[in-house]
């Protein structure tokens, strides 16, 4: 995983964002860090420009006539219920830097879920987010969106492939300083996970989020009993 | 841009466009403010070499109309989000076009087969297309630059950011150990940003 508190390995994450050679996981956590980090978008936006003159190299093709009347129907219905906002609030611009990836997309939908609960103007509650990563593989998995007082959605983001028969994925949490984990329930491949944050010992910053592999009912003992799939603890948004 | 002449790099010396330069930046702001014909006109200008760009990327037409669909749309929503400070419009259009299309050929499903002619049509990686008419690009100064790299490294570069080539993608086709790749990528970049500095 990238260090962006480090000046060498920043400049060097977002110069291979730019040539598109971060694998997914990185791409995420990249794409997170550039929605709460303006130095880190100056940064893109100068290997963006390094880089541009090489897109000369693939010959141009002329697009189909019909297809700027299909992105022309598709703006009808996009921006119709958009409001003009005079300065866009920055989990409004974090939303287009995670559009730019599959996997950002998954987390532009929970930050877009954000976006709509924003326009009922209740005092804002703390939001968190952490990418579940493969420690084996470094590869994310899925996608943790919390927000006190609210839900907490567990996005699939990734390839998880399947549980294995027998077996099933447990979903746990502990929270910073707390004894040991709480167990959130078994997760299904491929599927959102929405949940009352009411279940949740507590919510924060530095909170663990994890998946396991358990015995098909679930983990006998009430705390994790087999590998650790996923795991990643948020940060605050 | 097949004549490129080492040292000549300040941005506008280069060949004379046939109209005034295009202003992408407020085009951009334009569609921020609800301007659909901005967006038109972006679509005029620079929609043959965004869809040359992602047909590159995903190899297959249909698909890249996809893939430039989907980004003029995300461009409209999201113009508002474009900061001028923080780079060129067009640096920041290429990328929601690149990154759409890699995001097409990275789906966990979708695991694009490489042409086995590709290493080939790429011995002459880093020659830029040369009957494709001025785009206004200052081109020469990263030419130059990566031309003082070693041509496999060079290679690199563009199998990544031309053909959105993975590390490991590259390393199969240069049939060059993984670890050799990510580390070669990781020093042209420093190479080029210094030369280019």
């Amino acid at each position: 995983m990238i260090e962006l508190d480090d000046a060498g390995q920043r400049d060097r994450a977002a110069g291979e964002y730019v040539l598109g050679t971060l694998d997914t996981g990185e791409r995420v956590a990249f794409e997170v860090a550039l929605g709460r980090d303006p130095a880190l978008r100056a940064l893109v936006g100068a290997w963006q420009d390094r880089l541009l003159p090489l897109t000369q190299q693939a010959p141009a093709a002329e697009p189909s006539p019909s297809l700027w009347r299909r992105i022309e129907l598709s703006l009808g219905v996009a921006d119709a219920p958009r409001t003009r906002r005079a300065a866009p609030p920055w989990w409004a611009r974090v939303r287009l830097w995670q559009g730019l990836s599959a996997a950002g997309l998954a987390v532009s939908l929970v930050m877009g879920a954000l976006l709509l609960r924003q326009t009922v103007p209740e005092p804002a509650a703390a939001r968190y987010l952490a990418v579940l990563e493969s420690p084996d593989r470094g590869s994310t998995g899925w996608v943790v969106e919390v927000q006190a007082g609210r839900t907490l959605r567990l996005v699939p983001v990734g390839d998880v492939g399947h549980v294995p028969a027998g077996r099933a994925w447990q979903f746990w949490t502990k929270p910073e300083g707390a004894a040991g984990p709480t167990s959130l329930g078994l997760v299904r491949a491929g599927q959102t996970l929405e949940l009352p944050v009411q279940r949740l010992p507590a919510v924060g910053a530095r909170q663990l989020f994890e998946i396991t592999l358990e015995p098909e009912a679930g983990s006998p003992t009430g705390r994790p009993t087999g590998p650790i799939l996923y795991v990643g603890s948020t940060v605050a948004l | 841009m097949a004549a490129t002449v080492a040292g000549t790099s300040s941005a506008g010396d280069h060949m004379p466009s046939h109209d005034a330069p295009f202003d992408y930046e407020s085009a951009v702001m334009a569609c921020a403010r609800g301007e659909r014909y901005a967006l038109q006109s972006l679509y005029q200008r620079e929609s043959r070499w965004l869809l040359g760009v992602a047909l590159r990327i995903v190899r297959d037409r249909p698909r890249a109309e996809d893939v430039l669909h989907d980004a003029f749309v995300q461009v409209w929503q999201h113009a508002a989000t474009f900061d001028p400070a923080l780079g060129s419009a067009r640096g920041w259009l290429y990328t929601v076009v690149r990154h759409r299309a890699l995001n097409a050929v990275r789906q966990p499903d979708r695991l694009v087969s490489l042409d086995p002619d590709a290493l080939a049509r790429w011995s002459d990686a880093g020659q830029a297309e040369a009957n494709d008419g001025d785009r206004g690009l200052d081109a020469d100064s990263l030419e130059r630059c990566l031309d003082r790299l070693e041509a496999p490294r060079k290679a690199c570069v563009v199998f990544a950011f031309v053909d959105g080539f993975t590390h490991e993608q590259i390393a199969e086709r240069m049939a060059t150990p993984l670890g050799t790749v990510k580390s070669w990528i990781r020093r042209s970049l420093a190479a080029l940003k210094e030369c280019l500095a």
